[in-house]
């Protein structure tokens, strides 16, 4: 029985030496850790990660990504308590919820580790808790900003396909969206579910249910993907006015093929890269930017897609 | 054997040692030298054990134990219960919506919780007993109807899915610190003077301490497993949970109530997932429609890898609180050590297997199973 | 000899069309051990279960201590003494000994208002009445799961017996045994015999039955050929009762289906 257990344990080692390595054997510069709070399967992520590590090589620091795997933001302030018990130079975080995080972001400053906000949350969040600055794109009003814009474009009322209802930032968009529009938002914001299956067959569903529907607003290519192909399956592909927020491969192509009107692009590449480049010169050179840097929202749209269409989904 | 009348020379003798090792603890005992052996060479110098990271792995661990306890106690009784973590969305969201948006004084509103959420434990069992359905399939039925609600009312109510405020609403109140208070505060402090543990170095709060208590939800969590264990171990009932999850038929024959039984199991399963939730909304002060996702299957899993037997009737709620410390260890200890965090998941499954494997080798030599 | 402890009058059973027990009688003595044989089919479970309490009779009287019976639950037959000790259902392989032993029935220690599982003294008096069944347990604490099959039935014997069984209803006790746990468990029933305890031993296996039976009853079809007392009838006369009856049966069948 012993030798069962040694050989258990030698096992276990074993298999976690290569990895340990791996992670270690980063930079030997300052060590930042981002937390999101995003579940593993968003894939939007992916482009924030390739963020970190471009940011990472060019300025020869450790940048270490963590988040809540099922994205239960009550996981992710243990992640950000855990984070600044490992003391790094500084911890790079989204906002996402101020009453459950603002306790282990403002213990980790007093702590004396530095904390940039970015992605979620609101400037005068950040500057409460005590963070070095904000960089992302203002929820509300990037969804206000998106509503004029469709009101200029004549429409009245829309389906906003909410694919994260538990983030209250989800639904701000869908909120600032109809206050832009000049209209209360209803029943117009429907729950979709993660499962894209879910999402595209909810979208149908809701089409054939209130088939006046003038537009469509996603909030990433996780709900947008499947209500694409949703639109295509029932014909109204290319005649509903169709907004999405964050950009990805399959919306590229839909702004391309006109399916798709315009994308919010609030550059989330900026939002990891940036407040890794400002940290790290800050913490070598005491410099830093007097303000808030806001990554969007940048509309795009059918011009000038080329840039975009090449680094979709890895740097945009 | 040739003397028909004795029948113990067959059983080998066994060393006193031998016999201490033939726990269902044992699995859990030695995983857990495991994980702190493994963290301490591979995490010593990361701060996973300074204050702040002792505190931080603890209350991930005590915050397991607390749902595992009464997992392990509903496994023994042989079922199970998947809705825990939408219960500990939903008696969250009910303190928010009593609490602060109706804006009744907290202390009704936590009861008012505790006994919504006790009773949905009740019909839970009640359903599975008299039906005799599978309690998987009855409680997954309940994981989708609690999680429906726990977005649909706030949604309906609020116009959003996340309701804050609950710490500024308990305030003075006398119930609410039992669940969010944090204790032995002069004590951290005099730690913290000393020079023992870190103390903030700026800000509102520099010179205290940055671990400034023990908070209650760890107290929770040791009250509950020491009555757990005293239940089931040292009580007429806990003979009856082992016995309605070893074989119901034989512990009715025998006069067990199981029916009841299994019921009170399943309102005490409930019960120890609104702890958790009320001591996490007054933590953080706000209460999610995403809060306590997965967690039953984490309570399950705590409990596996403590030794219990998945078809019931055998198990220690020692073991489960071990393996909820394990759990919690290892889920932080990654982190400290720095592995990429997509490969928790991959070390998760490993811990599970080998501990499974484990422990039914450690179960066979004791039951005589076959 | 002594009054009977329970008689069954002419109890007649029937499921629906089907007649399980066609006008069976007997008694059933304390201190004697009444060997129930009969092939598969004949009607011997349901025999025992009305006797137990699980079935209600159709027709016919059973008498209990004098007085006719009526009992509507499983429950109260036990309560009243009458204990079945099923082949399985019986013990549960991952408890102890002592914890099986006590299930139901478990020994209470007071600390004020507290009432606890009384380890102590369950663990003694297990051991003590393993012991005198001739089983040398390793410890209380040891598993059920542990045990033999005869010794699991000797476990439930003795616990039936120490918790006031006055009539013990054995179903088929060594059906599921080796020769050597088969001895141990005749053995058993001789011992409980010889405390005063009526004992029901339902069995197919004539050899079984003649070693320890005091009196013989077949059933066969649903109905009795009479009870013979020790002495009375030899194992061949049995065998040929429980076998000869059901070649008959056949015959009778296929005569009256073709003629």
């Amino acid at each position: 029985m012993k030798s069962t257990m040694r050989k258990l344990l030698l096992t276990a080692a074993i298999a976690a030496t290569p990895l340990l390595a791996a992670t270690q054997a980063a930079a030997e510069g300052e060590k930042y850790i981002l937390v999101s709070h995003a579940p593993d399967s968003d894939s939007w992520w992916n482009t924030v990660k390739n963020g970190i590590a471009l940011a990472g090589e060019q300025m020869d620091v450790t940048v270490e990504y963590r988040n809540p795997p099922t994205g239960d933001l009550a996981d992710m302030a243990r992640i950000i308590e855990q984070a600044a018990a490992s003391q790094p130079d500084g911890i790079i975080t989204t906002l996402s919820d101020y009453d459950v995080l603002k306790g282990p972001i403002m213990a980790a400053v007093d702590s004396g580790v530095d904390v940039i906000i970015m992605n979620t949350g609101t400037p005068e969040q950040a500057a409460e808790v005590g963070a070095l600055m904000y960089v992302g794109q203002p929820e509300y009003d990037a969804g206000l900003a998106a509503g004029k814009r469709a009101a200029r474009d004549g429409i009245e009322s829309f389906l906003c396909v909410n694919h994260y209802i538990s983030s209250p930032s989800s639904a701000e968009r869908c909120q600032g969206f109809a206050d832009g529009l000049g209209v209360d938002l209803g029943n117009q914001m429907i729950d979709a579910g993660q499962d894209p299956a879910e999402i595209k067959n909810r979208v149908l569903a809701y089409l054939s249910a209130n088939p006046k529907t003038d537009a469509i607003l996603t909030l990433g290519p996780t709900s947008a993907d499947p209500t694409l192909l949703a639109l295509n399956e029932n014909g109204m592909a290319g005649a509903i006015y169709f907004g999405t927020f964050d950009l990805g491969e399959e919306i590229i192509k839909g702004i391309k093929a006109g399916v798709i009107n315009w994308g919010i692009d609030q550059q989330p590449f900026l939002q990891a890269y940036l407040p890794v480049v400002v940290m790290t010169n800050y913490h070598r050179y005491g410099v830093l930017p007097g303000n808030n840097i806001n990554s969007g929202p940048g509309f795009v749209t059918a011009d000038g897609l080329e840039k975009v269409e090449e680094f979709a989904g890895e740097y945009r | 054997m040739s003397d028909v009348s004795s029948g113990d020379e067959r059983i080998k003798e066994m060393s006193k040692v031998r016999k201490a090792l033939m726990r269902p603890e044992l699995g859990g005992i030695v995983g857990t030298v495991a994980v702190f052996v493994f963290f301490g060479l591979f995490a010593f110098d990361s701060g996973m054990f300074n204050a702040q990271g002792i505190m931080n792995w603890s209350v991930v661990s005590a915050q397991f134990m607390i749902i595992a306890v009464g997992a392990c106690l509903l496994m023994i009784s042989g079922e199970f219960d998947l809705s825990v973590g939408s219960m500990i969305g939903f008696a969250g969201m009910m303190i928010a919506i009593f609490g602060v948006t109706l804006g009744w004084p907290m202390w009704i509103a936590i009861l008012v919780t505790f006994v919504i959420c006790v009773a949905f434990g009740a019909l839970n069992g009640y359903i599975v007993v008299k039906t005799g359905l599978p309690s998987f399939i009855v409680t997954l039925a309940t994981l989708f109807i609690l999680r429906g609600f726990t977005i649909f009312i706030p949604q309906t109510i609020e116009r959003k899915t996340i309701i804050g405020g609950i710490r500024e609403a308990a305030e003075g109140d006398w119930l609410a610190p039992l669940f969010g208070a944090k204790i032995g505060a002069p004590i951290f402090n005099w730690l913290g003077d000393m020079g023992i543990i870190a103390t903030f170095e700026r800000g509102n709060r520099m010179g205290e301490p940055v671990v400034d208590g023990i908070p209650m939800l760890m107290v929770w969590a040791l009250g509950l497993v020491i009555f757990g264990h005293w239940l089931l171990t040292r009580t007429r009932f806990g003979n009856w949970i082992f016995a309605s999850g070893g074989d119901a038929d034989a512990a009715r024959n025998s006069g067990v109530p199981v029916n009841a039984v299994k019921i009170q199991m399943f309102m005490f399963t409930a019960f120890c997932a609104t702890v958790f939730a009320v001591c996490q909304v007054m933590e953080f002060g706000s209460a999610g429609a995403d809060r306590g996702l997965l967690k039953e299957f984490e309570a399950i899993i705590a409990v596996v890898i403590g030794g219990a037997l998945l078809t019931g009737g055998y198990g220690s709620v020692i073991g489960a609180a071990l393996g909820a410390l394990i759990f919690g260890v290892v889920q932080q200890g990654l982190f400290f050590a720095g592995v990429e965090s997509s490969l928790f998941r991959v070390f998760l499954g490993v811990i599970l297997l080998a501990a499974v494997i484990l422990n039914t080798y450690i179960r066979r030599i004791i039951t005589g199973e076959r | 000899m002594n009054d009977p402890i329970i008689q069954m009058k002419n109890i007649q059973k029937h499921f629906g069309s089907v007649i399980a027990l066609a006008g069976v009688s007997v008694d059933i003595r304390g201190g004697e051990c009444h060997c129930l044989l009969g092939d598969n089919g004949a009607g011997k479970s349901t025999f025992i279960k009305t006797m137990s309490g699980v079935h209600k009779p159709t027709s016919g009287e059973i008498i209990f201590e004098g007085k006719p019976m009526n009992f509507t639950r499983p429950r109260d037959a036990i309560e009243a003494g009458i204990a079945t000790v099923h082949q399985h259902l019986a013990m549960i392989p991952l408890m102890s000994v002592s914890r099986n032993f006590f299930m139901g029935n478990e020994p209470i220690k007071k600390f004020g208002p507290i009432r606890l599982f009384d380890h102590d003294h369950a663990n003694e008096i297990t051991m003590r009445e393993m012991k005198k069944m001739g089983i040398n347990l390793r410890g209380p604490d040891q598993a059920v799961g542990t045990l033999s099959g005869g010794e699991r039935q000797t476990v439930a014997i003795a616990r039936a017996v120490h918790f006031g069984a006055k009539v013990l209803i054995l179903d088929e006790p060594t059906s599921a045994l080796g020769v050597r746990q088969t001895s141990n468990v005749l053995a058993t029933i001789d011992k409980v015999r010889k405390q005063g305890i009526a004992v029901v031993f339902i069995t197919h296996n004539v050899r079984h039955a003649m070693a320890v039976g005091d009196r013989f009853t077949v059933l066969n079809r649903g109905q009795t050929h009479g009870t013979a007392m020790k002495g009375e009838i030899t194992p061949e006369e049995l065998q040929d009762l429980m076998a000869g009856g059901q070649e008959l049966a056949t015959l009778e069948g296929s005569l009256g289906g073709t003629v």
